[in-house]
């Protein structure tokens, strides 16, 4: 009796949670929004207040008609179909603020929530990207504009997509150019690894021995970036008294990536800087060599929110200055391209012009050539945050 | 109808049409029908072409969930399935790279899963000591890493030719091909489960490995065959995943091992073995299937669909605990 | 002569003193190859400091395994957990280190004890279950997070307990190690969970609540996978949705490898340690010896599987010698 007493109320039980994951999935999809649209708001705020590099996503709605007759360019036209974007993965803010980007700005195109897609794999991988591709597919969206976590895993399902009339386009990290229309590139790939390089070299003095920690080893964006700095490094002998030590990986785990920068450590003595082009590998190599009080520096790409705390010009702190770029922006540039390929008003060829409302200050962009012969549109330079200016970008993103 | 042993048809326990309509099988039949029912209701997109077409890139772990049934109804468990899915894929993309023809890829991609799936029974039979879930998880570190550093520090290789794979994806009709292999898998798997003297030492095996042995069943050799099997089944996944992805990256097939057990425990069978059959397994199969291309449509998010298919699991696998305990308390009472 | 045999037999007859030779012998190759940095105090201080969370919930998982059991959620509910802890901090501004810990570990409690309600009360078996929670509080850590991270200065007060230097991380497994030895060796409950796990219908016959045992069991391994997940926090700084994914298999193969049996009934506190730290050192040595990180799955896997049959093979011998013994 007993046993049979808790069984069927643990079945009870197991319903209930079951009905209340449904439901709060959907109130935490709503609240995403509502504190998505909230960090776009002090965004503008903040970016007014500044000198700002780079513009805000949200309040783009009310000029961008305006801007785009002022600048001679093509506006992007209406929004009038069905946007999708995939993100790498789920639970990360970078991805998040993407995401945020993205939705404000098609908002601001006059999309009701109904078009806005925002679809995150379960895990961070090329796999779970395709299946979700595929259900994107069979809604009939009119675009996807997706981060690739492989370089190549995706382009069956994204060739299907296309066959379906679904316009393609990439951002963040790349496919192979035949299986999307463009790229929106957040800072051009050479000038992402030159601004690295120089951080190195004007970090290490000009000499000495440094180290890389990347995030997946399959992480095309992140191996662009690395293949980019080695060139840069042999090209210039400016650079020839800078010895690289190691690629590591820290797979954009908390853990792994501490792991990997404590080996580092201690593998090599000598070692005077540490750049890390990922935003948990730099957040994680930041507090060991802050906890550690240890005399390497450190560089690369993070969050502000993230780093505000390690950065600083004293000892005390671990990274003098590092880069990154807007991801509200990157993922609003995404929105605009969507909304242009499907549109008809750029065919992603290499030469096309359109503005993407407030962004780049409502001038227009223009899709570039890459190194590889493929096209792109390239966000802007990469921003350097440093101790004047970290409290401030910390509260946006 | 004697069957070899002599044994007739009466000897088994008379199956009742009301035992056959309250049976778990036709539980999931229904399941599987408010699924449907539901994903039409939810989703415009849910539409007969549209689960088909998104079925492929689910369909491949289907070939694996035959054979994890086997392994489960022998009372073992396979949990580097994944990894020699991440290997063999890998190896048959370099095959792909080198220009070999399609079909020595397609050999090379089931020999990997073969040959992994070998190793595997050669520890189990040698070492019966050790259980299988520490050996396969050893084993697991090991083919995904000869994937790792097969692969180099790119962390991925892709399909130079996608040509052959393009066509094993491919459709006729509104059907994608692995679905006419997925039935035909079904069909022979089922069979040699329910239908076969093999199958009926399987379940004998998993019952009680001790009494079967002196019954003078080949115990070793049955669990050799299916680990063996299982490996192989994973190199068809690998070649159906590959026409999905046209390349393999060192997350290929990470969780695999886990969905497919969870789709065969949802279909009645017991992971303390000799338990269920893979009509119930099919079905179950089926069921995760559009479950999460419904979800999936409905752009929830993948994490919680997990948690829904967690919930599912527990709730499965207890129902036949608490029927169970409503009989017992039955005849408790009818003794009275 | 005599003395040489007693010698091996020490070395045979016990798993725990085999694993310590073979620890030593690698402690001495490590130091070796990396040319005398191995073994400093910063470096040993971060293998115990890193693999804290592994070797915390390895004693859980010994107390699982012992009685023929396993969890797989175990680094589900610590993500959960660790969600919950450090949103906490970042929304609610709730900082006290003490209450937090507490939480944790109440939280912890609460889904073992789920777990063991369910594998005890409604006979399922310990891995569907797990495998279910599994999913389950994975995705509702990715709820509560709701795509955000608490780190760097939202968790700031709380990281001091776990920073580098701190001694804390240390106390707590130092604590958790006395205790775990003491109950498992000394204490009625200790024996029960071994007699529950050497054999069940045994254990029932002779007056012992087995399900009672299984509930203490799988609530203990909450206990302790909360309170890794607070300590995560802690150490990392952050936490993250995805945080120790994948790494329950790490947690099984410390256990197994410091000889516990996943049938049930064998295993010991201090084998459970040396397998644990065998595992932490191979995991720290590996990059340093100047291995290219792409070969370090493969390594540990092949080195794992051959610990693993190592043991075996020994057992098989150690049986044989007594059969032979007896024969005499």
């Amino acid at each position: 009796m007993k046993k049979q007493v808790v069984s069927v109320v643990l079945t009870a039980a197991m319903a209930a949670g079951m009905l209340a994951g449904c439901g709060s999935s959907a109130s935490s999809s709503t609240s995403s929004t509502s504190s998505a649209s909230s960090s776009a708001a002090s965004t503008s705020a903040s970016s007014a207040a500044s000198t700002s590099s780079s513009s805000s996503a949200a309040s783009t709605s009310a000029s961008s008609e305006a801007v785009a007759s002022t600048s001679g360019a093509a506006g992007v036209g209406e929004a009038s179909g069905k946007y999708a974007l995939v993100p790498k993965s789920a639970g990360n803010p970078f991805n998040e603020r993407e995401a945020s980007g993205f939705q404000d700005a098609l908002k601001a195109l006059g999309c009701s929530d109904d078009q806005i897609i925002v679809s995150y794999p379960d895990n961070p991988t090329a796999d779970s990207q395709i299946t979700v591709i595929q259900s994107l597919i069979s809604q009939g969206v009119s675009s996807i504009a997706v981060a690739a976590n492989d370089a190549s895993a995706l382009d069956a399902a994204l060739k299907q997509a296309s066959d379906a009339g679904i316009k393609v386009c990439t951002l963040d990290s790349d496919v192979d150019a035949d299986y999307r229309s463009v790229f929106c590139n957040q800072a051009g790939v050479k000038e992402i690894a030159q601004a690295l390089m120089d951080a190195v070299y004007d970090i290490s003095g000009g000499s000495g021995e440094y180290a890389i920690l990347s995030a997946t080893s399959q992480a095309t964006n992140q191996n662009a970036w690395i293949d980019a700095m080695k060139q840069i490094a042999e090209s210039d002998d400016k650079y020839a008294d800078l010895k690289l030590d190691e690629i590591a990986y820290g797979d954009d785990e908390a853990q792994k990536s501490t792991d990997q920068t404590q080996a580092l450590l201690t593998k090599y003595p000598d070692l005077k800087v540490i750049c890390s082009p990922t935003t948990v590998g730099i957040a994680a190599a930041a507090k060991v060599l802050q906890d550690q009080k240890s005399s390497v520096k450190l560089t690369g790409l993070g969050l502000p929110s993230e780093m505000k705390e390690y950065i600083g010009d004293d000892d005390s702190h671990s990274c003098p200055y590092m880069f990154l770029w807007n991801p509200i922006d990157l993922g609003a540039l995404a929105a605009y391209t969507s909304v242009a390929l499907v549109n008809g008003t750029i065919t992603g060829a290499v030469g096309d012009t359109f503005t993407a409302g407030d962004l780049n200050d409502g001038n227009p962009y223009t899709i570039t050539e890459n190194s590889d012969k493929a096209s792109e549109i390239i966000l802007g330079q990469p921003f350097k945050f440093d101790p004047s200016n970290i409290e401030e970008w910390a509260e946006v993103y | 109808m004697a069957g070899k042993s002599g044994r007739t048809i009466d000897a088994t326990p008379k199956t009742s049409i009301k035992s056959r309509v309250l049976s778990w099988e036709s539980g999931l039949i229904v399941i599987f029908i408010a699924v449907l029912i539901f994903g039409s209701i939810v989703s415009k997109s849910f539409t007969f072409s549209n689960v088909l077409r998104e079925m492929p890139k689910y369909l491949s772990e289907l070939f694996m969930m035959y054979a994890m049934g086997f392994i489960l109804v022998i009372a073992e468990i396979d949990i580097s399935v994944g990894a020699i899915v991440c290997l063999a894929g890998t190896m048959t993309c370099f095959a792909n790279r080198a220009g070999a023809p399609l079909i020595v890829q397609i050999i090379v991609c089931i020999g990997v899963g073969f040959l992994c799936g070998c190793l595997n029974g050669v520890i189990a039979t040698h070492f019966q000591e050790l259980p299988t879930m520490i050996i396969t998880l050893g084993t697991q570190i090991i083919f995904r890493g000869i994937a790792e550093v097969s692969m180099g520090s790119g962390g991925s290789v892709s399909l130079s030719d996608t040509m052959g794979f393009a066509k094993i994806g491919g459709m006729v009709g509104p059907f994608p091909i692995a679905f006419f292999l997925i039935i035909i898998a079904a069909v022979i798997f089922i069979f040699v489960l329910s239908r076969t003297t093999f199958g009926r030492k399987m379940y004998a095996v998993g019952s009680n490995r001790t009494a079967a042995l002196y019954a003078g069943i080949p115990v070793q050799k049955i669990r050799q065959i299916c680990f063996t099997l299982v490996g192989t089944m994973a190199g068809v996944c690998a070649l159906f995943l590959l026409a999905t992805s046209f390349g393999a990256n060192t997350t290929t097939g990470q969780g695999f091992e886990m969905d497919v057990i969870a789709m065969c425990v949802f279909g009645g069978i017991a992971t303390t073995g000799g338990k269920g059959n893979l009509v119930g397994a099919t079905i179950a199969g089926f069921t995760i299937v559009c479950l999460r291309i419904a979800l999936g449509q409905l752009n929830m998010s993948g994490q919680t669909i997990l948690v829904i298919i967690g919930i599912l699991l527990i709730v499965s696998a207890l129902i036949p605990g608490i029927n169970q305990s409503v009989k017992n308390r039955r005849k408790a009472i009818a003794a009275k | 002569m005599n003395q040489k045999k007693s010698l091996w037999k020490i070395i045979t007859g016990s798993r725990e003193v085999s694993l310590l030779l073979i620890l030593i012998v690698m402690l001495i190759v490590v130091q070796i190859l990396s040319r005398g940095t191995f073994l400093t105090p910063t470096n040993i201080g971060q293998i115990f400091r890193n693999n804290a969370l592994t070797m915390l919930m390895a004693l859980g998982m010994l107390c699982v395994m012992l009685t023929a059991g396993i969890d797989i959620s175990i680094t589900s509910t610590l993500a959960f957990t660790g969600m919950i802890i450090g949103m906490l901090q970042k929304r609610a501004g709730f900082t006290n280190t003490f209450a937090l810990f507490l939480l944790a570990a109440l939280i912890g409690i609460a889904c073992g004890f789920l777990n063991g309600l369910i594998i005890s009360k409604g006979h399922l078996a310990p891995i569907i279950c797990t495998m279910g929670f599994m999913y389950i509080w994975r995705g509702l850590a990715y709820v509560v997070s709701n795509n955000q991270w608490a780190s760097g200065a939202d968790v700031a007060k709380f990281a001091e307990f776990g920073k580098d230097g701190s001694v804390g991380p240390y106390i707590i497994l130092i604590i958790a190690y006395v205790v775990f030895f003491i109950v498992m060796k000394w204490t009625t409950f200790g024996r029960r969970i071994y007699a529950v796990g050497s054999n069940a219908d045994a254990a029932r016959v002779s007056g012992i609540n087995v399900d009672r045992v299984l509930i203490q069991v799988y609530t203990i391994m909450g206990l302790l996978a909360g309170l890794a997940g607070a300590l995560s926090v802690s150490i990392y700084a952050s936490a993250q949705p995805n945080m120790q994914y994948g790494k329950e298999m790490d947690v099984i193969a410390a256990c197994v490898i410091g000889g516990t049996s996943m049938n049930g009934g064998r295993g010991s506190v201090v084998g459970t340690f040396l397998g644990a730290l065998f595992y932490a050192v191979l995991a720290k040595a590996l990059p340093l010896v100047g291995l290219d990180s792409i070969w370090q799955n493969l390594i540990k896997g092949v080195v794992v599987l051959a610990v693993v049959l190592i043991n075996v093979l020994t057992q098989r011998t150690m049986d044989r010698a007594a059969l032979e013994r007896r024969e005499m």
